[in-house]
């Protein structure tokens, strides 16, 4: 009776991450043979373009599942912060390096008001990152006077920042982001696995009530969650000034659902205690792969959308099911 | 203040409601003083054409947020519906009265299938209902080809307002405030609302007096999109062209106008009448912003710290009655 | 005579309309495994939960090593060497073993937590306490007997001194069962004072030094369990003077007619092969300790736990449950115990709580008929004498007592033949006791079939005409109420087959 358990367990948790992996080549399998223009690098390219902001707001939402929250103001927060940021540089002159700090501040900021709102207030995560995520969404635009920010082009003297994401060397491009991806997946393994802040953000997810009793400072914890949340959420924005063109106030919202859906195939409990940011990059590379494969094979991006719900819904309900199990 | 919340009438009423009413008399002032070209009837139409087809969204997931429960999924249903039965009344030439049901018909069949996985199949509701947000989108954009869809000068105009003589008369209002008295009649006077409400407050211990929980919450998320699918005809009425993959705003402004009309996050409480005023106070926002000729933007602000501030005086009064 | 570690004298503690704790003493000695015993709502939990700074004394003194100490909270108390092992409160289930053991106090190297010095530490733990555990092992996939053992681990780590077990062997295997109590003897020796608290007599018997006797709050007296029998402790446990008259004989006639029958009724762990019948006009009791599988039974029966197996017969048809509306619609009520959380649906009123089971009856056309509604619920608020300014009123702002009423007038209101009371009387003032007492002896004698589930010795011994008792998850006997004493019964509800 007891092994059964322990198999149907190890199944369901130990080896989702191995599932995700199979998928994911599964998916690029499929999506070369149906599309020979799939297969070259520039795709590759591209798909790895559009995936680094989604990552990296991924990975921060991920801290905040884990401990059985969520941050909707991922999206229009990453906005925010792009915005700000290339307002500085572009409107107010400052050196590129300014606007990069400028987008983190602007992310801590909110990761301190979501923080506060759901760990000292009490208020339900849900709702309160939904009235941050409204509040972000205008108020980046106002605070940047309602125009779209570019940031610095490629080449130009204050574009050195988008190197560190796509460096041109002789005509071949090569995807460094995506080596800072691999960093950045590695370091905040580790702080999950390894720190205070992330053990203790695992246990408030797996029992809050315990943690506190154990001596542990829940508020404090609970808030460093969001955060860190905060903190991608500025570091998204960078990326994504750096892959795309223009930022356009108002916009962001939707992009929320691929990250906590990428967190949620990879892995990441809704009910908390569980996550890991490995699974989660595989699961953001689910979706981005999916996003845009589609018009390879000739569906126009809008099927995107309808097979992101139908795989946000399968993930989901695999999340419930394994809940289920553990009780 | 004491003395003031247990005045009979204010209790009738609802306190919550009357300072709303007060809200709403106070920026309309406001924005009279602010702005000279306020205190003209047009106006007042305008305000109201925003008022319409948000007011439907905020009846609608009323009903679900009874429950205890979330549906993001209101806006982009509404263009769907307003989508894809365009697209057949423009595209197919079909009669408007059958696009009108086909309208109403689209929003009822995401209101089934967001309540059957919530209800049946127990998945949390505000994931669940954010990623049938996603398939509106997808479905709406994929049935006109990513295009927009312009709905033509038909006689459903006279939905959202009728010229008699010389004045415009709101007759779109009339309609929303017949629904809200048949929604709020549903609500408080019949079964269904009874075990709705019921259901949010403490859903086990309406499942142990023999209730089939499940059948009556999906029904109000079924009253949701239904509901979605009738805004939508108050949408184009007043706007004409939809465009496929918005719509998320309105989520956000329609819930917003729930928990400010004294609807509570965590279930059990809702009023429509409630949810009608916050809606005219959205609405009224929302065009005193335009006219003082700030853009949007102060709108989505405004309305993500009413959110805020409604939710934590909600869950700080519940506190006290426990 | 080893020396005495610590000593609890005259603690006593109320709380609203509830006197929990009076006047109680208990001291243990080093090296000593002491047994607190007591029926449910003798004190035992709120002694310990005194104890360990979860509730704080209204009065009384605690001396500890020889010095006064007051905890204000379980931490302070496990940093003093003070640790209860309870089952599931302080389980991180996501993390390993170990990490659970070190939460809180993570050893570091380099600026990071140190996870295999975590695990060799606590594999040492393991060693000494030579229980097989590895320490990498997620703590939910952990039998319930591991997840103790890991729980008695971590009170070693902290230095406990006195480490109190609360039900410890409820979910264990026997094998399990001896290990911890190898376990238990091992610490013994290490001189550790042992608090266990426990309904199982032969585990008593068995392990421990001396027993401490509770009974409604107060202390009765300290036995040493070498030198008494089950009948002495027993006999100390159930030993009052009962005030209320116990029923004498049974209100019902030697043929009357089988209501309901229950056979082979399975779900789970705790309810275990359950067998039983109800006569017309017959109050059934259900008496047992805690975890002893009523409760369970109950939900099972009304259809609102799944179950196993299990054929039910109404009037001598087989019927089926699947869910509590099966069970409503063939007319069978249940209060449940925790009415709060089961019973009143909060924000709602004392006349739309009342209607909730049978609102079909109340409609014209598609509205609900308020006035009958209202009239029915008026009829009810006199008959069962509930206190409320109306039937408008809110139901969470009635006394408990009359909340209790409330509910029991929904069932009423629909009309069930077949009622299962639930602890009908927790937590409710003795005024509205008595109310409610009669009441259901009104219903009896109007034809009514009652099961009541009580953990209030005279209250079964007063309402019942039948008593079924259960053990863990088993039923171990019925006796007539001619025949019962709360001796009898308490053997069977101590009785483990």
């Amino acid at each position: 009776m007891e092994n059964n358990h322990k198999k149907g367990l190890v199944k369901v948790v130990g080896t989702q991450k191995a599932v995700v992996v199979v998928v994911l080549i599964v998916l690029f399998g499929f999506f070369c043979i149906m599309s020979p223009m799939f297969r070259q690098y520039s795709t590759i390219l591209s798909i790895l373009d559009y995936s680094y902001y989604i990552t990296f707001m991924a990975i921060g939402v991920t801290f905040c599942l884990i401990t059985g929250g969520v941050d909707l103001s991922i999206g229009t927060g990453m906005i925010c912060c792009g915005l700000v940021g290339g307002y500085m540089i572009n409107v107010m002159g400052m050196p590129t390096i300014v606007g990069l700090l400028a987008a983190i501040v602007v992310g801590l900021i909110f990761g301190v008001i979501n923080g506060t709102l759901v760990a000292v207030l009490n208020i339900p995560p849900f709702i309160a990152t939904l009235g941050t995520m409204m509040v972000a969404r205008g108020i980046g635009s106002i605070a940047t006077g309602g125009l779209s920010q570019t940031w610095p082009v490629a080449g130009s003297e204050n574009g050195w920042f988008r190197n560190i994401f796509k460096i041109d060397i002789g005509g071949l491009k090569l995807p460094v982001g995506f080596m800072l991806i691999i960093v950045t997946v590695i370091v905040m393994s580790i702080v999950l696995n390894k720190t205070n802040v992330g053990r203790y953000i695992i246990a408030i997810g797996s029992n809050k009530e315990a943690t506190r009793l154990s001596g542990v400072n829940v508020v404090k914890y609970q808030m460093s969650a969001y955060i860190i949340s905060g903190f991608f959420i500025g570091l998204a924005g960078i990326s994504y000034a750096a892959t795309f063109q223009a930022i356009a106030p108002g916009t962001g919202a939707g992009l929320e659902l691929d990250a906590i859906g990428g967190a949620i195939i990879g892995g990441t409990s809704m009910n908390g205690g569980l996550g890991s940011i490995v699974g989660t990059l595989l699961g953001v590379f689910i979706m981005s792969m999916l996003k845009t494969g589609l018009p390879y094979i000739g569906l126009q991006a809008n099927w995107q959308q309808i097979i992101t719900c139908a795989v946000l819904i399968g993930a989901v309900f695999i999340d419930v099911q394994k809940n289920k199990k553990l009780q | 203040m004491d003395t003031i919340k247990n005045n009979s009438f204010v209790k009738k009423v609802g306190f919550n409601r009357l300072v709303l009413c007060c809200v709403l008399v106070l920026l309309y002032i406001a924005f009279a003083i602010l702005s000279p070209t306020f205190l003209s009837y047009s106006r007042i139409l305008s305000a109201l054409n925003y008022a319409y087809f948000l007011g439907f969204l905020a009846f609608g997931v009323t009903f679900v947020i009874a429950t205890g429960g979330i549906d993001f999924s209101i806006g982009p249903v509404m263009f769907a519906s307003a989508l894809i039965s365009g697209q057949l009344l423009t595209k197919s030439g079909f009669p408007v009265i059958v696009c009108l049901l086909v309208s109403i018909c689209v929003g009822l069949l995401f209101g089934v299938l967001n309540g059957f996985l919530v209800a049946y199949g127990g998945l949390p509701s505000f994931i669940t209902s954010m990623a049938i947000m996603q398939l509106a989108k997808g479905v709406g954009s994929v049935f006109t080809k990513t295009q927009s869809v312009s709905w033509p000068q038909e006689w459903y105009r006279n939905l959202v307002k009728m010229k008699i003589g010389n004045t415009q008369i709101p007759t779109g209002l009339i309609i929303l405030l017949l629904v809200a008295v048949v929604l709020w009649a549903i609500l408080s006077k019949t079964k269904a609302g009874r075990y709705i409400l019921c259901i949010g407050s403490n859903k086990e211990a309406v499942r142990l007096s023999g209730v089939n929980v499940k059948k009556w919450e999906m029904l109000a998320y079924i009253i949701c999109g239904t509901c979605a699918g009738i805004a939508a005809i108050f949408y184009v009425g007043a706007y004409t062209t939809v465009q496929p993959g918005l719509g998320d705003t309105f989520n956000n402004e329609a819930i917003a106008a729930c928990v400010m009309g004294g609807t509570s996050m965590s279930g059990g409480l809702a009023s429509v009448g409630g949810s009608f005023i916050g809606v005219m106070v959205i609405a009224l926002l929302q065009e005193g912003i335009l006219a003082m000729g700030f853009q949007k933007d102060y709108q989505y602000v405004i309305t993500g710290i009413i959110v805020i501030i409604a939710v934590f005086a909600d869950i700080r009064s519940r506190r006290k009655k426990n | 005579m080893s020396e005495v570690i610590l000593t609890m004298e005259g603690i006593d503690k109320s709380f609203p309309g509830v006197h929990a704790l009076d006047h109680v003493n208990l001291e243990i000695r080093k090296g000593e495994v002491h047994a607190l015993m007591g029926e449910n709502g003798a004190g035992k939990s709120t002694l310990m939960k005194v104890l360990t700074g979860i509730y704080t004394k209204d009065s009384g003194k605690i001396i500890y090593e020889g010095k006064e100490v007051e905890y204000g909270s379980p931490k302070e108390a496990q940093d003093a060497g003070i640790v209860i092992v309870h089952q599931e409160l302080n389980m991180l289930g996501h993390l390993s073993v170990a990490q659970n053991i070190f939460i809180g106090r993570e050893p570091k190297k380099g600026g990071l937590i140190d996870d295999s010095r975590m695990n060799t530490e606590a594999a040492k733990l393991f060693e000494q306490l030579k229980i097989k555990i590895d320490p990498k092992e997620k703590m939910n996939r952990l039998t319930v007997g591991k997840q103790q053992m890991c729980e008695i681990a971590k009170a070693i780590s902290h230095d406990a001194k006195i480490i109190v077990f609360d039900e410890p062997t409820a979910a264990l295997t026997e094998t399990e069962i001896q290990e911890l109590f190898k376990i238990i003897r091992d610490l013994r020796k290490k001189q550790m004072g042992i608090v266990y608290i426990s309904h199982r007599m032969d585990e008593i018997n068995v392990i421990t030094d001396r027993v401490t006797v509770m009974r409604d709050g107060a202390y009765v007296g300290t036995l040493i369990t070498k030198e008494s029998t089950k009948s002495d402790i027993i006999n100390m446990m159930v030993g009052r003077v009962i005030y209320e008259e116990p029923k004498t004989e049974s209100a019902i006639s030697e043929d009357a007619p089988v209501v309901l029958k229950v056979e082979h009724l399975n779900a789970g762990k705790m309810v275990r092969d359950v067998s039983f019948s109800l006569h017309k006009g017959e109050i059934l009791g259900f008496s047992g300790l805690m975890g002893a599988g009523r409760t369970e039974t109950a939900r099972a029966l009304f259809g609102a736990d799944k179950k196993e197996r299990g054929e039910i017969y109404i009037n001598g048809q087989k019927i089926e449950i699947n869910s509590p509306s099966d069970a409503v619609k063939h007319g069978i009520g249940y209060l449940s115990e925790d009415r709060k959380r089961f019973g009143i649906v909060t924000e709602k009123t004392v006349a739309e709580n009342a209607t909730l089971a049978s609102l079909d009856n109340y409609l014209s056309g598609m509205f609900i008929n308020k006035k009958k509604e209202n009239e029915v619920t008026e009829e009810y608020v006199k008959q069962l004498k509930i206190k409320t300014p109306g039937v408008d009123q809110l139901v969470v702002n009635l006394s408990g007592g009359n909340q209790q009423k409330a509910v029991i007038a929904k069932w009423l209101i629909k009309d069930c033949d077949i009622l299962i009371f639930d602890e009908p009387t927790r937590g409710i003032d003795v005024g509205a006791k008595s109310e409610i007492y009669h009441l259901m002896s009104t219903l009896a004698a109007e034809g009514k079939s009652i099961i009541m589930i009580s953990s209030e010795m005279p209250e079964i011994l007063r309402m019942s005409d039948r008593i079924m008792v259960m053990c863990e998850g088993k039923k171990t006997g019925e006796i007539g109420i001619e025949e019962a004493t709360q001796e009898k019964i308490m053997h069977l509800a101590t009785q483990r087959n």
